[in-house]
């Protein structure tokens, strides 16, 4: 879909939220919110993220009428989760705990010599298309296990920064990160997945 | 100069393009002499397209219906019906 389709579909959607559409506010609650719950896990666990992301749903009945157009609707929802999320941990005087200490992985790291040039080498080159490789069920599988074991900052940078059309300026406002601390984030995650594809195409194992 | 391990510290900026120029062309120099890096970087960027290809993102049909229930609540709240006045 075109980016003009999808805002006159997003204009659509508006206006029925606007009316008090409450067909509008099902299909609404199923587009946006997995990418709410990726923010508000960022900042908090599982459970008090659905609380948010409920709560933050009731908001926007009332305050959708308010809702000016000035940035997309998706990241208006988002803003309004991190701001909830935030005011939680500031309640509970909490901090998100996030690493971008090291920017390589750990296991990555090992594998370099102490003057920096390959130890253990990456063991092949990919020639296959994502697509192609996605066709193998059971490396989609061992991708979702990986994702979900991915630390839930990493997790959440990952999928908000695609949601967000790779723009890190968005991103970086709605997670309070340095757009080099996101950086981190991103890289640290493609890291994880670079090792397991590889461990999964050499063993055929997760 | 670039060695392999500072090539996988900016990997991803290299493949976001977010590199200075020095530094990018760095990277492609060492890339031209070294088939392993040329190997990682080349993972890298399958690890990125896999994950961008495999990002579905589902949401609990329970955890919806929830939401639906609550919201459907408010709106009734929201237009109270035969205003008594």
């Amino acid at each position: 879909m075109n980016i003009a389709t999808e805002r006159e579909d997003e204009a659509l959607l508006i206006d029925r939220l606007r009316a008090g559409n409450a067909e509008a506010f099902q299909e609404a609650v199923r587009v946006y919110t997995p990418g709410m719950l990726a923010v508000a896990r960022y900042y908090t666990d599982h459970s008090s993220a659905e609380d948010i992301v409920q709560d933050c749903w009731l908001t926007v009945v009332g305050a959708i009428r308010d809702f000016e157009g000035r940035a997309s609707l998706k990241t208006w929802l988002h803003r309004i989760v991190a701001n909830k999320a935030k005011n939680l941990l500031r309640k509970q005087r909490r901090e998100v705990t996030a690493d971008f200490s090291e920017v390589l992985d750990p296991e990555l790291d090992r594998r370099f010599k102490p003057n920096g040039r390959w130890a253990e080498p990456p063991r092949f080159t990919t020639t296959e298309s994502a697509e192609a490789l996605l066709e193998n069920g059971a490396l989609s599988d061992c991708l979702d296990k990986h994702l979900s074991h991915l630390p839930e900052t990493q997790r959440s940078a990952l999928m908000l920064y695609e949601a967000h059309q790779r723009r890190s300026d968005e991103v970086c406002n709605i997670l309070d990160v340095s757009a080099s601390n996101l950086r981190v984030l991103l890289h640290r995650a493609r890291q994880k997945i670079f090792l397991m594809v590889e461990q999964f195409q050499e063993t055929g194992e997760c | 100069m670039l060695m392999c391990r500072d090539l996988a510290i900016i990997a991803s900026d290299y493949l976001e393009g977010e590199l200075a120029t020095a530094d990018r062309l760095s990277v492609k120099m060492h890339l031209m002499m070294c088939r392993h890096c040329r190997s990682f970087i080349g993972n890298l960027r399958n690890s990125v397209e896999l994950m961008r290809a495999h990002s579905s993102q589902s949401l609990d049909p329970a955890y919806a219906h929830r939401l639906d229930e609550e919201i459907a609540r408010a709106l009734a709240q929201q237009q109270p019906k035969g205003d008594p006045d």
